[in-house]
């Protein structure tokens, strides 16, 4: 099983531009390394497969499944879900914080508007 | 006994959305009453007027966007936890539980005291009528509550009339469920070691505005509030904080 170099290219071109792209997002702090590692997954993943296909056979054979695809999108489903759980986590957070803060400041500006009020 | 003991401070939380057409009625009421309540309205990011009304009748707490019942009701009560009041008490902003039945939940607490009391529509089987799947809901809610807490016996757990002690006001200033509080935070004020009660109350239907559980919601609301009651009885208890006297 040897990928053509059809393939390989289209598949190289496509990691190179999401990887300039999230490491462009991560400079701009848009994103944090750990969210460039996880995403970089998504383009290093396929291009590691195209290039040694023979990883993706045995390791195929290794997890008792037929076909070496169903290997890669199993791995980069699993880093997916991962990823999804951190941020679901992490929005949850954000959201008490921020009715938190709500809270704060209503409370706050009633009691200044009290003392304020002879 | 319908005024509060004048040693114990009550703080009546009515939280408000969209409520121009009530609150300053229910304002009126409660001055009338003259049972000594101190009130707080909370406007929960209304649209309307129900703000600039209430702010000329009542200390008011105008929260900078809306964060449903729960999130209003919890500034209600750190409202409390920070000006040291005894006792709160949770009433609608819409005028449908009336302040005269305040000292109903207060007069059950001298009796029997409980952290939390309820005021319930259900417990004298009165003349307050809803919808067949609300009233499946709430009793479904009822008996899971007291399934899995050996404390509790309770009839109308979704009510939203409900007093407060200084445990509960304690626990609740720092923890407080957001979706479906009233259920809910029942079920963590008994995991927490709190002990709840109820009293009977009589309720006015609504005049103004509508409710947002309508329909099949009620179904919906019952099947997640359920869950969150199952985790709360699974989960480990929150502690309520120790207040300085």
């Amino acid at each position: 099983m040897t990928p053509s170099l059809h393939t390989i290219l289209l598949i190289g071109v496509f990691a190179a531009w999401y990887l300039i792209f999230i490491a462009r997002e991560t400079a701009r702090q848009r994103l944090d390394l750990y969210d460039f590692a996880m995403l970089s997954t998504v383009a290093v993943i396929p291009l590691g497969v195209v290039i040694f296909p023979q990883a993706a056979v045995r390791l195929a054979e290794i997890a008792g499944v037929g076909f070496p695809f169903v290997v890669m999108f199993g791995v980069l489903f699993a880093i997916l879900f991962i990823f999804i759980h951190r941020l679901t986590v992490k929005i949850h957070r954000l959201e008490n914080d921020n009715r938190l803060l709500i809270q704060e400041l209503s409370l706050q500006r009633q009691a200044a508007e009290k003392t304020r009020t002879p | 006994m319908n005024q509060a003991s004048p040693s114990y401070r009550v703080l009546l939380i009515i939280p408000c959305f969209n409520e121009q057409g009530a609150i300053a009625a229910l304002l009126d009421e409660i001055t009338v009453l003259g049972a000594g309540y101190a009130t707080v309205v909370i406007d929960d990011g209304s649209g309307d007027r129900t703000g600039e009304i209430a702010c000329q009748l009542s200390p008011t707490v105008r929260l900078l966007t809306n964060l449903g019942i729960g999130g209003a009701v919890q500034t209600g009560i750190k409202y409390a936890n920070r000006n040291g009041f005894d006792f709160c008490v949770q009433i609608d902003g819409d005028g449908q539980h009336p302040p005269a039945e305040v000292g109903k939940l207060l007069q059950a607490y001298y009796q029997a005291p409980r952290s939390v009391i309820i005021g319930s529509r259900y417990l004298a089987n009165d003349s307050f009528r809803s919808t067949f799947a609300r009233r499946f809901g709430s009793r479904t809610i009822a008996w899971s509550l007291n399934r899995l807490f050996a404390r509790c016996r309770v009839t109308d757990p979704t009510s939203g009339m409900r007093l407060m002690d200084r445990s509960a006001i304690a626990l609740f200033a720092s923890r407080y469920p957001h979706d479906f509080p009233e259920p809910i935070s029942l079920a963590w004020a008994l995991k927490a070691g709190l002990s709840v009660g109820e009293c009977e109350v009589q309720m006015r239907a609504r005049e103004h505005g509508s409710s947002s559980i309508v329909g099949l919601r009620p179904l919906a609301y019952m099947f997640r509030v359920l869950g969150y009651i199952l985790l709360a009885r699974l989960s480990h208890g929150a502690r309520p904080r120790q207040i300085p006297s």
